[in-house]
């Protein structure tokens, strides 16, 4: 179990939301077995998510999808902004750069995000493992695992 | 011109075509399905993605879906 803080300033976290630094790739199962038959995977991806306590489940763009390779499994119903429709769901290897435990395989939904700086949205269904604190006044949030 | 389903999307209809007389089993539980035919329960999708590479391989497509009797609507905000 550890405990990672984060400070970005009280006008930052407020305007940016709890942002944390991923690093996603395929499973580490699938891409062994795989190149044992001679496919190829690229280099797990460092990318920029957002907590977000709004999301029921985790979130990435379909980009970043095809970029990591990532197998679709099935598919999820979402409601997001209004429009409710059938999205791909994807498995996928979830590590954190700060010093957070992974998820070596778990389903990801590929969903047009807005915000182009943002990847991935970490949903509740990743945060079930957290005591998640979210300090305003100080600019600071803390995620215990 | 109709656009062709899938594989995935093909194995998802027969999914749909199961999930109320397999929820009376296995709510709540991962249906691993392969070639139009259910292939395994299993408790998380982690065991259920595993279990179909190990059956299947890496080069076949496979679905892995939580049998609910309604299919449950996520929400993002």
């Amino acid at each position: 179990m550890g405990q990672v803080s984060f400070r970005s300033g009280p006008g930052d976290l407020q305007q940016e939301g709890p942002r944390v630094r991923i690093i996603i790739s395929a499973p580490r199962e699938e891409i062994d077995e795989g190149r044992a038959v001679g496919l190829e995977y690229p280099d797990p991806i460092n990318v920029v998510a957002l907590v977000d306590t709004g999301a029921s489940l985790t979130v990435i763009n379909p980009e970043l999808a095809r970029s990591c390779k990532l197998r679709q499994t099935g598919f999820a119903k979402v409601s997001a902004a209004g429009n409710q429709g059938l999205y791909p769901r994807y498995a996928a290897c979830i590590k954190f750069v700060d010093n957070l435990k992974g998820f070596d395989v778990i389903p990801v939904v590929g969903c047009k995000l807005p915000q182009q700086s943002i990847s991935c949205l970490i949903g509740r269904d990743l945060m079930h493992r957290w005591r998640f604190t979210y300090d305003g006044r100080t600019g600071e949030f803390s995620i215990l695992d | 011109m109709a656009t062709q389903p899938t594989n995935l999307e093909r194995e998802f209809s027969f999914f749909e075509q199961h999930r109320v007389e397999w929820a009376q089993q296995h709510q709540g539980e991962f249906v691993l399905v392969f070639d139009g035919r259910e292939a395994g329960f299993y408790g998380d999708y982690e065991s259920a993605f595993r279990a179909g590479l190990e059956k299947f391989g890496s080069q076949s497509q496979f679905l892995v879906q939580q049998v609910c009797a309604v299919e449950p609507v996520f929400f993002i905000y």
